[in-house]
């Protein structure tokens, strides 16, 4: 039996009446899940990596050279940006126990502000990973998009979709919420896969159009590459800042992309990015809006600070990963071993294994 | 506390918000497997390198000004274990001994279990217990932070040589004089050059009254009330005042002692006499002269009387103290710079007579501000010669680059109270059984009336402790112009 558990009902920006289920029974299952590990010792992650959804989205595409150039528009509006973060602590003999924390961060009369959700600590099991993912999709949505009709994530995946999960929330919330503003989001808008099934994302958008907000997805990465060069590297010798059209970009089914793709340029920094923007937004709100950005945001690596901030402020550094251990130990008695980094014993300081 | 380091004696431990450990501590850090234990002292304390800090603090801060505002919903309530790991803090301690079988080594030469080590605060009854810091003649000098007395032995001060230093107006005085009414009430033998006459006192309580030492306080005034007849005096004794604190030449010494020693044998020995025969004296006009300044001197201090009635007040205070102790407060306050030499000299003189003939057993000397008064040779001479007659000497100064450093080297005991300035710190470090480390760090940071205790007097454990109040008349403040303002 789950207990019941209540958090202080604060994620009230910037307008009352938000539904707080969600974290509450991330609370909830999070609690749940540590209560099964208890007395269970724990090998610690040896080498400590956050996961982020990388998109795989490989297309030949057309980049059109003529750029759209910008001019920073500097009547007040709204910034707000989300992120979320996972980590993995660590394992047990019957799973993992991993973090997730997610983060929204606005810009409004001049000052940045934020609101961090988490971080939430879950252990992840074979037994447990779908009742915790479907407990937590049903408190997100009354009907669940996908993932739960689908196969069980791989347990390595479920963290990704946790965050994912506690993402869309939060940029369900600002949505509903921000009037007439600016929405970053991380990543593209590409949906139908099982981390974001196209209905929630389609709702999504649809919020941010009913309340006249714009929303832009940045991608720190990309592979799209427009004759065998990525987008992102074909930069034209114009000055800062401007946009680049591209054309062409199809997804495969039941992939969808739910925005039209451009390359942003937004200051002198030789960095672009790959910007999405929704499909169904007029092109004169999309142009509105991103001056809108430039008039309102800081952008010193051609990156909206809103964005990044939300990026800095989710993830985890090693002194949170540190007090996390301590509060898995103390609170809930799981036992921190280290069992010897195989990779490590094997091979010395050749012993990483490729990502750090 | 976990112990995270040992690199020689100097041991890293990593201490949690919880764990309160502050300079000064002591720890104990025991290993049961190999049955031993390390005492060591606390003598910094820093934030633990914990990885991630720098990106924690600067995250909240995104564009270099204002911190970033923000609320953060923490259901798991994880914050609290954040704030505690970042908030560790590491112990910087100094290994002072090696504890087996309750015995006290101060060997630090072997490695307890990292992880198997436990670590706990150790009081200061519990060192001090294990020190053997105890003794039948017990001067409790104060109270230390873990609100036990810090009580030394009157014995460990005796036959040593003492150092109490420290800033202005931080106690010093204080100390030397709780010291000193404590050994008076064990019957010793006390001497004081009181430069600025703020010992006078001693006798008389707080608010005036007598108290229990004021029978056994003698003050001395140079020229009122403390006199020397010529006849009383030992040739060697006016020959040190004449060429230590007169400066007069060796040709001219000799021509007095050669005056002197006729005078004497025909029983002529007064000031009367002795500044006639100089006179008339018929030898090299430089030497008369030499020899006649020198004369006027010694007749205007007004020290030296041709009344033997006059001129019995040491002698009358040493043999008073002798039997039932006594301080003997040489006032030097109203007395001209070479006055106060010409007295000194005289003093330290005579103590050395009396404890050579064996009419003093032993002396404990207090000199402030030493340097002010006694010549340069002076220095070795007391910590050397005279230490072996019984001359026992505590130097009370705040500038303590003025006492040489063979006098650091050898002393036993040093009493320390706050210094900020490093050059002063540099100087009392060079003492040793102080190490630098313990000094810098540690009486940086000292409170005021807060002492640093070295040396023979607590078993070379450093204690700080707040010197305790006493009820004695205080002379020693400052004047003020303002008064009600300062105070």
């Amino acid at each position: 039996m789950i207990e019941q558990y209540t958090i202080t009902n604060k994620y009230n920006f910037p307008q009352p009446s938000i539904d707080s289920t969600l974290p509450q029974r991330f609370f909830e299952q999070s609690i749940h899940s540590l209560k099964q590990v208890q007395h269970h010792p724990l090998q610690l992650n040896q080498q400590f990596q956050q996961l982020n959804t990388t998109e795989q989205y490989p297309h030949n595409i057309q980049l059109k050279p003529q750029p759209i150039i910008l001019k920073p528009d500097h009547q007040e509006t709204i910034i707000a940006a989300i992120d979320t973060s996972t980590i993995k602590i660590g394992e047990t003999s019957t799973g993992i126990i991993v973090a997730v924390r997610g983060a929204t961060t606005w810009k409004q009369n001049g000052a940045y502000k934020y609101t961090r959700l988490g971080p939430f600590i879950f252990h992840i099991t074979e037994e447990n990973k779908n009742q915790l993912y479907n407990t937590l999709e049903h408190a997100y949505f009354s009907t669940a998009y996908g993932s739960c009709h689908q196969a069980a994530p791989n347990i390595m995946q479920m963290p990704t979709r946790l965050a994912s999960l506690l993402e869309r929330w939060l940029q369900t919330m600002l949505a509903k919420t921000v009037n007439r503003g600016v929405l970053l989001f991380d990543g593209s808008l590409t949906c139908g896969t099982p981390e974001t099934p196209t209905q929630r994302l389609r709702e999504i958008l649809g919020y941010a159009r009913r309340n006249q907000s714009t929303v832009l997805a940045f991608s720190k990465a990309t592979t799209l590459r427009a004759n065998g060069l990525l987008i992102t590297e074909q930069l034209p010798n114009r000055d800062p800042p401007y946009l680049l059209e591209t054309a062409g970009v199809h997804s495969k089914p039941p992939m969808m992309l739910l925005g039209d793709v451009y390359v942003a340029r937004l200051n002198k920094a030789n960095l672009a990015f790959r910007l999405d923007i929704d499909k169904e937004t007029p092109v004169e709100q999309r142009m509105d809006a991103i001056q809108k950005l430039l008039g309102n945001d800081l952008y010193t690596q051609s990156y909206p600070e809103t964005l990044r901030l939300s990026h800095i402020l989710c993830a985890f550094t090693a002194n949170e990963v540190l007090a996390i251990k301590h509060f898995i130990t103390r609170k809930h008695g799981i036992q921190i071993i280290n069992r010897p980094d195989m990779h490590k014993l094997l091979f010395g300081s050749y012993g990483f294994k490729g990502e750090n | 506390m976990k112990l995270y380091k040992k690199e020689g004696n100097i041991l890293q431990i990593i201490s949690f918000p919880t764990e309160s450990a502050e300079k000064g501590d002591y720890l104990l850090v025991e290993d049961a497997d190999a049955a031993k234990a390390l005492i060591a002292q606390v003598i910094d304390v820093q934030f633990a390198a914990v990885p991630g800090v720098l990106e924690e603090l600067l995250r909240t801060l995104p564009d270099g000004g204002e911190p970033l505002q923000g609320e953060d919903i923490d259901p798991m309530e994880i914050a609290p274990h954040i704030t505690y790991i970042q908030d560790a803090s590491l112990l910087i301690c100094k290994i002072r001994a090696t504890l087996e079988n309750e015995m006290l080594s101060p060997s630090s030469s072997w490695l307890p279990s990292r992880s198997q080590s436990t670590i706990k605060k150790l009081s200061i009854p519990m060192l001090m217990k294990l020190a053997k810091v105890d003794g039948k003649l017990p001067i409790i000098l104060g109270g230390t932070k873990d609100s036990s007395l810090l009580t030394i032995d009157a014995s460990s001060i005796d036959g040593t040589l003492n150092i109490i230093t420290g800033k202005k107006g931080c106690g010093k005085s204080h100390l030397s004089k709780l010291l000193m009414v404590n050994l008076v009430g064990y019957k010793a033998t006390v001497v004081i050059f009181d430069l600025n006459g703020e010992y006078s006192s001693l006798g008389l309580t707080n608010d005036g009254k007598r108290n229990m030492y004021y029978d056994k306080i003698h003050t001395l005034i140079p020229s009122q009330n403390f006199k020397v007849a010529l006849e009383q005096l030992p040739l060697n004794t006016v020959m040190g005042i004449l060429v230590n604190a007169l400066h007069l030449p060796g040709t001219s010494a000799r021509e007095f002692r050669r005056l002197w020693k006729m005078l004497k044998e025909q029983g002529k020995l007064n000031m009367q006499n002795l500044g006639e025969a100089i006179r008339d004296l018929n030898c090299n006009q430089h030497v008369r002269d030499a020899l006649a300044s020198r004369f006027h001197s010694f007749a205007n201090s007004g020290f030296f009387t041709d009344c033997p009635g006059e001129a019995t007040l040491l002698d009358e205070s040493l043999f008073k103290a002798k039997d039932a102790g006594g301080a003997i407060i040489v006032n030097l306050k109203n007395t001209s710079n070479i006055d106060r030499q010409i007295v000194v000299e005289y003093v330290l003189g005579k103590l050395v007579d009396s404890l050579s003939n064996w009419k003093l057993k032993a002396v404990f000397l207090f000199a402030e501000e030493a340097h002010l008064y006694l010549r340069e040779t002076y220095w070795d001479d007391i910590v050397t010669r005279m230490r072996h007659y019984g001359i026992f000497t505590t130097f009370i100064t705040n500038q303590p680059d003025t006492i040489q450093d063979t006098i650091y080297r050898q002393a036993d005991n040093i009493f320390l109270f706050n210094f900020t300035n490093e050059h002063d710190l540099d100087v009392v470090s060079r003492a040793a059984r102080v190490d630098a480390e313990t000094v810098r760090s540690i009486a940086r940071d000292l409170p005021p009336h807060h002492c640093l205790t070295l040396g023979k007097v607590v078993r070379d454990f450093p204690i700080v402790a707040r010197v305790r109040a006493l009820d004695i008349k205080t002379m020693g403040e400052t004047r003020l112009f303002f008064p009600t303002l300062n105070s």
